[in-house]
């Protein structure tokens, strides 16, 4: 929007009332998907399929936890698959939601306020999903507390502090805290928003439930002050966290010798990765429920061009990784990181790589047009084939690297089983489900904040315009 | 596909009395406004009138409020930033005793203590301790959770999560005046000003009872499990481990020394296969192993064996060497006769040991060769045969030692018992010399 | 968000002559620190090995400070920012010094290509041994003189043109008050930026990785950037505050700004320090000794101190203070963290470059012949400061000077950019 745009809109703010009606707009519009009492029924198929999916993976998981990951496909060659490939995948998409929670608010980026709260919720199911992985993979989950630095009668016996995968164990569940804790924080307020609304309806049940969950917040200005300072704190830890997650996943490729993961750029290269497959999630989930839900007026379309770029820009980057690391493969002289690269493109997994490159340098390229831009329907097949394109790139990165490592006669392919799709497919089914469960109980976006960046928050009323 | 619409709004049913009826003593004034706008002036007007027991109410934080409320800077920054420094110095602490200190690993031969190997988890502790204290000390210092508040029991205020911009005044402000502060609020643009009161019940001025106790009881439950798994972390018990997920803890093979009720003899072990020699421990050296001249048959050597066998029965300084009648080797028998043959034939191989001389004093007969008697037999045997008695023994008297001692050191004791001989039967040219 | 304010009456956003004195005063800089500097490198007896390595590092800070302008400028224009719009103009006199800070670097760039060869190993005649160096010998075609001079020559028209495009454009701006230049320049931003990024990239390996020719790192061009950044933000802070100091623009430049300044300095010394310890864990932890001899070099002997003292004094002590607002808010303490990051971000440079100045000769099959840098044979040597590694980097930075001087002329504000107002009127959360 253009600055003449939004002076112009500044003109009728002033009137008595006007401010006042934009806000409870605001909360109408967002309140009623809770408050609907039947809900919609598209709602209700997406939620059933969802469940089914969690089903069959819970199925999987129970094969895998009982007779052992041998149910995989994972080999001695090829020992890490689907399972790690899996767990970057879901955690990389978990980054958007803190990126647009806090470097978005740190940039002073005043579109972020539809979305952040989605984005948010979005991020703690997508960790929750990523985290079944690591545990499932280590073969005795059941022995997953050993992880944890407890005085034992073994010796003491104390974790590996300095493996990658121990900084996983932190890293991730430092996030998970971080995500879970933020999302709350920001929800108080809103909460507060659903407890009044069921108090003046006379819904005692409901209003005592969200009355609990809100604290009693009252919107003092006092406690507002703390509130801001708790969360521009928040959004100035969680944005260094994201950051450090991602990175410390890249960590457990990269302090490796294995040609292809042992290289310096796969940190700042995994996370904007990760940005930008969590974008495209984001609008996954959310162009469609934008559309049946009415929150186009909320969710404008400038914002939406906005993650577009967003996402074309964090492509780029992730081509300039992939360029980097080919150039060095050459540079080096290191004829196994060379062969890898050429494996890579040319090898028995050539076609992951092709759907690689296409999904994630090609396809982003479409975003320079504002056409393509303002058509949501596209929008949402490209994200969904970004997301393809971002799950190859860990598939190709692990497995072949691991299929054609320093010893030919270990060399091996790999074929996934049902119980990898399936503990997969029930991944996305749980994912699903929580993120169809929040945006039906909860306040899908951010009421106050969006109160807070709309024009009616600078009216001054009768004194005139600023 | 219908997308829904929401339904249309109804204005907010405020009923003021009913289940508000009841009211306690003045809380204070709260005033209604239009604009943020005009929140803030009205704000800046009350501050300036000298009133500090005030607030702001509004559904998100208004800009320009804080200064014109006179709000201070808070310390949770600085709290933030105390936590953050100790945890990332507790991280870095945590991981130095685990792996440098109480349990030491050597893990790719870097140094013990990994600085650059354990940054990344002192980095996480340092933002989860920060973020814990940016989270928990907001609201401990914002004095929340409080589900009960007097101005909740106003109906207007149920406005200030949606569209409401409120002012309240304490009545416990030493400047508060009923009527001056009623104007001066009126005077500052509100729309409304209604008194609030609190309850008359005191007990609902605090937390309620069952949310206490609620916290209390979580509490507590929330502990078991710690406490269940402190007491099982040693256990007493006499039964077996339960196996939640058996693994490949029950397998179906028999382990040896337990029952087996597939043979007569019901065990499982069913001992050596005969005819099997374990590799390198096939005695193919009669010379060495049975003091015989040759192969099959033959008859007793007279001297030693010239080599030991190139065997792993045999301890490494001897294998495969050439053997060799030295101090070494008598010392050797020495200490083994000491051990095995002096309770019978006694120290000087004279045949009055330990045993012999108890079984005499209870009253009967044990006899122990004379080892060292210049008629006796020993003396005129060769040293094959004397190999074979130490071996397989002298029956009825004497067992065979063969299992008990090596054949190594069997030989160090034919050698010994030659000397010994030698020190009882020596010659005038024997005493002469020192050879 | 919808707060604008309009140019104070009084406001003085002509630079006059302050350009001109910027200019006297770096060419009396430069003039006088080469003299001094071609003495001093002469008396090192060596060739001027010494000179060219001093240069390289002094080259690659004032080439840097450019380079994080630019992006801040191109980032203006893609993000359409906000509060940059008052300090956009003096970013661009930054950016425009491109085109004399390349031909400044012809001064060490043109003995390379005319045959010099102790600065780099690639272009020594012992680099072709190819019993000696067998991982070298593949690519001396792309680290050959000559065509090591065609990139130089296309980084620096790239970077030029790309500045003197978004600079001339601004500047019309002024004129027609166009919003549709806007537009195009945040259309151009995009490709730009990509553009930019890779030409980064290959720069900081081309003349700084290429030192240590059997070293590689595929972060390199990203730490350099954001080291780069440091020093640029922190360069932008002083000529602003010297602007300020001398009567410009001192309305509409206000705390707020330095603010943000302030900021991108904290952040990107934060992201320095991110990518400079990804480099040294990863290599570290990986244990390769083709990898690990460029931090072995920097890890023992005299170089941990200068290594600790960049851990320190780069990082950890700017990050604690540059974290509170009022260390960016208060024009005192910028200038001193200003200051302190240009120097540490040269120092940060000359730990990248000087490491790699001892060369090693050994005996190979029966002739003696230069192993290069980083042999691993030698003991950790000791390389002193020298004076001249001072007076090279001053004299770029004069050159720098009268760059940035000659493009501080007319308007320091964009005086019709339609973000002006917001600009203006901007404050912090």
């Amino acid at each position: 929007m253009s600055t003449a745009e939004a002076t112009a809109d500044h003109a009728d703010i002033n009137e008595p009332g006007a401010a006042r009606e934009t806000f409870r707009a605001v909360t109408r519009d967002v309140s009623w998907i809770a408050e609907s009492p039947k809900p919609h029924k598209l709602w209700l198929v997406a939620l059933t399929v969802a469940v089914l999916l969690f089903a069959i993976g819970i199925y999987s998981i129970y094969k895998v936890v009982m007779t052992g990951i041998g149910v995989w496909g994972n080999s001695n060659t090829v020992c890490w698959a689907w399972d790690i490939t899996n767990f970057v995948w879901w955690i990389g998409i978990g980054h958007a939601g803190t990126l647009i929670s806090a470097v978005l608010y740190l940039t002073r980026q005043q579109w972020r306020v539809s979305i952040n709260r989605s984005a948010e919720a979005m991020t703690i199911f997508a960790v929750m999903a990523a985290g079944i992985f690591p545990l499932l993979h280590t073969g005795r989950p059941w022995f997953a507390w050993w992880m944890l630095p407890l005085p034992n009668d073994m010796g003491s016996m104390w974790p590996q502090f300095r493996s990658p995968l121990m900084w996983d164990v932190f890293a991730v569940s430092t996030y998970m805290t971080t995500s879970i804790l933020f999302w709350y924080m920001g929800m108080v307020p809103d909460l507060a928003t659903f407890r009044d609304r069921n108090a003046s309806k006379g819904n005692n049940v409901k209003a005592m439930i969200y009355g609990l969950l809100s604290l009693g917040w009252r919107g003092s200005a006092r406690q507002w002050h703390r509130y801001e300072r708790a969360y521009l704190i928040l959004a100035g830890l969680a944005t260094p966290l994201v950051f450090s997650v991602h990175s410390v996943v890249s960590f457990d490729f990269a302090t490796s010798q294995l040609p292809g993961w042992h290289t310096t750029i796969f940190p700042p290269y995994f996370v904007a990765g990760a940005i930008f497959s969590g974008f495209a999630m984001v609008l996954t989930l959310l162009l469609p429920l934008r559309f049946l839900f009415n929150l186009q007026h909320i969710i404008k379309q400038a914002h939406i061009h906005a993650m577009c770029k967003i996402m074309l820009a964090t492509g780029m980057m992730v081509g300039l990784a992939y360029g980097t690391e080919f150039f060095i493969a050459w540079y080096s002289g290191n004829p196994f990181e060379s062969f890898t690269f050429v494996s890579r493109a040319f090898g028995p997994f050539w076609w992951a790589y092709f759907a690689m490159v296409s999904c994630n340098v090609l396809i982003p390229q479409f975003f320079w047009s504002n056409w393509v831009k303002n058509n949501n329907v596209l929008i949402w097949v490209l994200c969904i084939f970004i997301n393809i394109g971002m799950w190859f790139e860990r598939f190709v990165i692990i497995a072949t690297s691991l299929a054609r490592s320093f010893l030919p006669s270990a060399w091996s392919y790999y074929h996934p089983t049902r119980y990898d799709v399936g503990v997969f497919v029930g991944t996305i089914g749980m994912f699903l489900m929580f993120f169809l469960l929040f945006f039906r109980f909860a306040p899908v976006v951010a009421i106050s904040e969006v109160k807070g960046a709309s024009d009616g928050a600078h009216a001054s009323g009768k004194k005139g315009a600023h | 596909m219908s997308t829904e619409t929401p339904p249309p709004e109804e204005t907010p049913a405020g009923d003021s009395s009913g289940k508000h009826a009841a009211t306690g003593e003045l809380y204070g004034y709260l005033a209604e406004y239009d604009t943020p706008g005009e929140l803030v002036e009205a704000s800046r007007k009350v501050k300036d009138a000298g009133i500090t027991e005030f607030d702001c109410y509004s559904p998100f934080p208004v800009h320009g409020i804080d200064p014109a409320m006179g709000i201070k800077r808070t310390i949770l920054p600085l709290i933030v930033f105390g936590g953050g420094f100790s945890g990332a110095m507790g991280g870095l602490l945590l991981q130095w005793y685990c792996n440098a200190h109480a349990w030491t690993w050597n893990i790719s031969g870097k140094p013990t203590w990994s600085i650059p190997a354990n940054i990344p988890i002192a980095y996480e502790c340092g933002i989860l301790i920060a973020v814990f204290c940016s989270f928990f000390g907001m609201w401990a210092l914002n004095k929340l959770p409080q589900v009960w508040h007097p101005l909740f029991r106003s109906d207007k205020f149920l406005r200030v999560t949606d569209d409401g911009f409120f002012i309240g005044i304490e009545a416990k402000d030493k400047r508060f005046d009923a009527d001056k502060t009623k104007a001066l609020l009126a005077d500052a643009g509100a729309i409304d000003v209604e008194p609030v009161y609190f309850d008359a019940d005191p007990a609902k001025k605090v937390m309620p009872k069952w949310i206490m106790a609620f916290i209390v009881a979580s509490t507590a439950f929330a502990l078991i499990p710690f406490a269940i798994a402190a007491k099982a972390r040693n256990s007493h018990s006499a039964e077996p481990h339960i196996h939640i997920f058996p693994d490949m803890d029950f397998q179906p093979k028999f382990k040896s020394d337990t029952e087996n009720d597939l043979f007569a003899d019901g065990r499982s072990n069913r001992g050596e296969i005969p005819g099997t020699v374990a590799r390198g421990w096939l005695e193919e050296d009669t010379t060495f192993y049975l003091g015989l001249t040759q192969e099959t048959g033959g008859q007793w050597i007279d001297g030693f064996p010239a080599m030991y066998p190139d065997s792993p029965s045999l301890t490494p300084d001897l294998r495969g060497k050439p053997f060799a009648v030295d101090a070494k080797l008598l010392k050797r028998g020495q200490n083994r006769f000491n051990i095995y043959c002096t309770p019978c034939h006694g120290y000087d191989g004279r045949g009055q040991g330990m045993v012999p001389t108890r079984v005499k004093e209870q009253g009967g007969v044990w006899l122990a060769r004379n080892l060292v008697d210049k008629a006796g037999p020993v003396v005129n045997l060769p040293n094959g045969q004397i190999f074979n008695t130490i071996t397989n023994g002298f029956p009825p008297t004497m067992m065979g030692y063969g299992a008990q001692i090596p054949a190594a050191d069997r030989w160090a004791i034919v050698a010994y018992v030659r000397a010994l001989e030698r020190s009882q039967i020596a010659s005038n040219e024997d005493q002469a010399g020192q050879r | 968000m919808s707060l604008t304010k309009t140019l104070h009456p009084d406001e003085k956003f002509k630079a006059g002559k302050l350009g001109s004195t910027m200019v006297k005063a770096g060419l009396g800089l430069a003039v006088v620190m080469m003299i001094v500097s071609l003495v001093l490198g002469s008396m090192h007896g060596d060739g001027f090995k010494r000179f060219l390595h001093a240069y390289v590092v002094g080259w690659s800070f004032i080439a840097t400070l450019s380079i994080g302008m630019l992006w801040l400028v191109l980032l203006h224009h893609l993000t359409r920012s906000r509060w940059s719009t008052v300090v956009r103009r003096i970013a661009e006199a930054m950016t425009t010094a491109f085109p004399l800070v390349f031909i400044a670097g012809l001064g060490f760039v043109l003995p390379v290509l005319l045959g010099n060869k102790t600065l780099y190993y690639w272009s020594a005649d012992d680099a072709h041994n190819a019993a000696l160096n067998p991982t070298l010998q593949h690519k001396l075609g792309w680290l050959s003189p000559g065509f090591w001079f065609v990139r130089y020559v296309v980084y620096g028209v790239i970077f030029s043109g790309i500045s003197y495009y978004f600079a001339n454009k601004s500047k019309a701006q002024d004129e027609s008050g166009d919003p549709k230049i806007s537009d195009t320049l945040r259309r151009v931003s995009g490709p730009a930026m990509i553009l930019f990024a890779f030409t980064t990239c290959l720069l900081s390996m081309d003349i700084l990785m290429s030192m240590a020719p059997k070293w590689y790192s595929t972060i390199y061009g990203v730490q350099f950037w954001g080291s780069g950044n440091v020093g640029a933000f922190s360069a932008l802070a002083l000529i602003v505050l010297w602007l300020q100091r001398n009567g410009r623009l001192t309305h509409s430049i206000t705390e707020e700004h330095y603010h943000d300044i302030g900021k991108w300095m904290f952040a990107f010394t934060f992201f320095w320090a991110y990518t400079a310890f990804s480099q040294f864990m990863l290599q570290w932890y990986g244990n390769m000794p083709e990898e690990t001899v460029w931090y072995k070099y920097r890890m023992f002997g005299d170089w941990q101190w200068v290594s600790i003292a960049i851990l320190v004094g780069y990082w950890a002590f700017p990050f604690i203070f540059l974290m509170s607002r009022w260390t960016k808010r208060i024009v005192p303490s910028l200038v001193f963290f200003a200051v302190w990051q240009l120097v540490f971000h040269w120092l940060d440079l000359y730990w990248n470059v000087m490491p790699q100045y001892d060369w090693t000769k050994v005996t190979h099959g029966g002739a003696t012949l230069v192993e290069g840098p980083l042999a691993n044979q030698i003991a950790l040597h000791h390389v002193g400061f020298s004076p001249l590694d001072i007076t090279v980097w001053l004299a770029l930075v004069g050159v720098f000077l009268v760059g940035v001087g000659r493009s501080l002329t007319g308007n320091l504000i964009p005086v019709k950019d339609p973000t002006l107002g917001l600009s203006l009127a901007h404050e912090q959360l």
